[in-house]
């Protein structure tokens, strides 16, 4: 049995993800042709055997909960200890409206953190985009003897702020906030003693500090706290702005990437539900895509990702687009840098053409 | 728990016709069209109609079986009240067990299991046919027509109707008469090998049939003419649409095939979803070079040659300048650099080596067959494999260089 529990974030609003997370979170939005981001950190403890996991979330959760269902995709549907949604709930006056960081929602579920049967806890962001092997950091977590370790990664990602250094002994005594500065870029994955986080939390509760990086560990490290850290190896990236999805979902198309994020030894499940295979017609063209089962190709397909459902008519051309479940393309429709959300239908001979450095998001259920 | 109507399902076959393919499972858990075992058809039908209770009488190599029907969770059969239940052979207590000697063997070792869900009939199903069919009409067919059993008909040509089991019918529209291959028949009915019966009535024929040491206890020789020398009522439930039998290389094939024309089964109907277990791996990637018309392909498939006219199971791998031709690759199946697949059926995880050619185009002659190359086999690079051969077992790998 693991000696850990598992807490992933799912509450954050991610504005710059548009129309695409009109109705949903960041955690649910649809990724890669058949998954949702959560699926990432689900399978990432799932894989560690971690099956007691609590996902925070706070509005617009309704797909998030049909997605997660009983937890059974991730065998976390257990009698006790199994998955548990966290949604707001009897909240004290000060945490009403959105979580001002991620002490504040680690603080709105303190109880359940504090009453958990194991000594360690693992924080995840619902919509990282890594399959890290927690079974390794956790082990060397637990034998460094540390009270935190942060999993990071050599790459860096401008648009991750959060930078590590690390002192002469390997650990991390210091936190800088630039995409550009030099350090280990935070995967904003933790493994915690659970006693130092409730401790942490509720302290930093006290001085009205809501945030975990600038305020939290930074007085951590202002103290002279010193962090451990497990490097991950392999692909990266965080789902926080349509750029980011769009250039994440065709990150898919390059093999060592597929590899790194779906490696057949730790699998991400995610909720399964399709009965038919794909199938191509007479006329088919399809060149470097990712396409999913139930989907009907009959025109032609390039660099893009298809997920279940969705219809190419003959005639029809789609390069460089994601087309979300249910998207019919019909005849002669071309399409190029498009994210279509679920269900939009295209019409005959209808031409749509955004850029790669500005793909064009048509929200769910459109009729163009 | 008193119940209207629960099946027993036949899945204790070994399917000897697909040799290669059932040396190490049996027939019932072959894949098939892409994303299914052949016994998703029936478990799927059972669900859809509304029947909770499915006894899976297992005998020949049932491991894999074993595992794939589990609790019954991927066809909504895991409930309460209801059910997927294997039942493999057993020893009673001072009782001598057996094998199962015949389809009607099988179902009279289970009596004990069928009395405990007290049902007013039972559904008798086999593991082998591809088909959709709601038996809850058929149920309602029995029913109405007071039957002791009826029996689910096909309507077949003349010619085909000598190697089918055929009913002929009397005036008032029943069962008069079964005759098993005829060489004339007389009727173009020929049963579908599914049955429902009064189970209290069947019950009866059970016993008897197990105490005629001269029985071969099988449902089509000796239960249903038993019952019609009785004169019990017999009806024939019609059944119109695709129903195939895949019980040898070539049927297999052509069925696979069949699954090409979207219309013939219409398995993307969702309002009678054949669902299958399966492990979550990512939609299939075609790659730079791939050419793929005409096929189904399956998540978990890596293309990067051609593929037309061809079933792909998941998680195949056709390598760039291999070719795949009218075949049928069951799940991990690998096809290396400028191999060519054609006419066959490969077997799961089965390693085509590079520049093999497996197969041949029909050339008219009688000889020509579907090649057949069996799970977990390696053809050695530069291997040709004949039309109409068939290889299979060990670790060794296979052809001539």
């Amino acid at each position: 049995m693991t000696d850990a529990k598992g807490i992933i974030f799912a509450y954050s609003a991610s504005p710059d993800l548009g129309d695409l997370v009109k109705q949903r979170t960041a955690a649910s939005l649809p990724f890669g042709g058949r998954y949702r981001m959560i699926d990432f950190s689900l399978s990432s403890m799932m894989n560690a055997g971690i099956y007691d996991v609590g996902v925070i979330m706070q509005r617009d959760y309704q797909s998030l909960l049909d997605h997660l269902g009983s937890g059974k995709a991730w065998d976390m549907d257990r009698k006790s200890h199994g998955l548990r949604i966290l949604p707001p709930f009897g909240l004290p006056e000060f945490h009403r409206g959105n979580y001002s960081g991620t002490i504040e929602a680690l603080s709105a579920v303190i109880t359940y953190i504090e009453s958990s049967r194991q000594n360690y806890i693992v924080l995840m962001l619902g919509n990282l985009c890594a399959n890290v092997d927690l079974s390794n950091a956790l082990r060397q977590h637990i034998e460094s003897g540390v009270e935190i370790t942060a999993i990071c990664t050599e790459k860096n990602i401008p648009s991750q702020h959060y930078k590590y250094v690390k002192d002469e002994d390997g650990f991390i005594d210091e936190i800088r906030y630039s995409g550009d500065a030099e350090g280990l870029t935070a995967l904003e994955c933790y493994i915690v003693n659970k006693d130092f986080l409730v401790d942490m939390v509720r302290n930093a509760m006290v001085m009205n500090q809501f945030r975990f990086h600038k305020e939290a560990l930074a007085g951590y490290f202002k103290q002279g706290g010193k962090m451990g850290v497990y490097m991950h190896e392999g692909y990266v990236s965080f789902i926080r702005t349509i750029d980011e999805y769009y250039n994440a979902n065709r990150d898919l198309l390059k093999a060592e990437n597929r590899r790194s994020l779906f490696p057949k030894d730790r699998p991400v499940k995610t909720k399964n539900n399709e009965t038919v295979s794909a199938l191509y017609g007479e006329e088919a063209v399809s060149k470097n895509s990712l396409i999913a089962d139930n989907c009907w190709v009959c025109g032609s397909v390039e660099n893009s990702i298809l997920f279940p459902g969705v219809t190419v008519e003959k005639g029809a051309k789609i390069k460089n687009s994601i087309l979300m479940r249910g998207c019919y393309v019909k005849a002669g429709a071309e399409l190029s840098c498009i994210i279509a959300d679920k269900n939009v239908q295209f019409s005959e001979d209808v031409t749509l053409v955004g850029s790669e450095r500005l793909p064009i998001v048509v929200p769910k259920g459109t009729v163009i | 728990m008193k119940k209207k109507c629960i099946a027993m399902l036949l899945a204790g076959g070994q399917g000897s016709r697909l040799y290669a393919l059932t040396q190490q499972v049996a027939k019932p858990s072959v894949p098939f069209g892409g994303k299914y075992r052949i016994i998703d058809f029936p478990l799927s039908n059972c669900a859809n109609s509304g029947i909770d209770t499915v006894g899976v009488l297992t005998q020949y190599k049932p491991m894999k079986l074993n595992s794939y029907i589990g609790n019954g969770q991927p066809w909504d059969l895991d409930t309460s009240t209801g059910g997927a239940y294997i039942l493999p052979p057993y020893l009673g207590a001072g009782e001598k067990g057996s094998w199962f000697r015949g389809t009607a063997n099988a179902i009279y070792q289970n009596i004990n299991f069928i009395d405990e869900y007290d049902p007013e009939n039972v559904l008798i199903l086999s593991g082998d046919h591809i088909y959709k069919m709601d038996y809850a009409d058929m149920l309602k067919d029995h029913l109405d027509h007071d039957a002791a059993c009826t029996i689910a008909v096909l309507q077949v040509s003349m010619e085909e109707a000598t190697r089918f089991g055929i009913m002929n019918l009397g005036e008032n529209g029943y069962v008069c008469e079964f005759e098993e291959k005829p060489k004339q028949p007389k009727s173009d009915l020929a049963s579908m090998g599914i049955y429902i019966f009064n189970w209290q009535k069947l019950r009866k024929y059970l016993i008897d049939d197990e105490n005629d040491p001269n029985s071969s206890n099988d449902f089509g020789k000796n239960i249903i003419p038993a019952m019609l020398n009785v004169g019990e009522k017999l009806w024939p439930y019609r059944f119109k649409g695709y129903w195939r039998d895949v019980g040898t290389i070539t049927s297999l094939w052509d069925a696979n095939m069949d699954m090409l024309t979207p219309e013939t089964l219409a398995l993307y109907d969702r309002s009678w979803p054949i669902s299958s277990r399966n492990d979550t791996v990512p939609p299939h990637y075609v790659g730079e070079n791939a050419e793929i018309i005409y096929s189904i392909v399956t998540e978990g498939c890596e293309i990067d040659g051609r593929v037309e006219n061809s079933v792909l199971s998941s998680s195949v791998t056709v390598e760039k300048g291999a070719s795949v031709l009218y075949s049928v690759l069951m799940p991990g199946v690998t096809v290396k650099a400028g191999a060519t697949v054609q006419y066959a059926i490969v077997g799961e995880d089965t390693v085509i080596s590079e520049n093999a050619v497996v197969g041949n185009p029909p050339d008219g002659t009688e000889k020509w067959g579907v090649a057949t190359c069996g799970p977990e086999i390696c053809i050695k690079k530069g291997a040709r494999i004949p039309a109409g051969a068939m290889v299979y077992t060990g670790e060794e790998e296979f052809g001539n260089d």
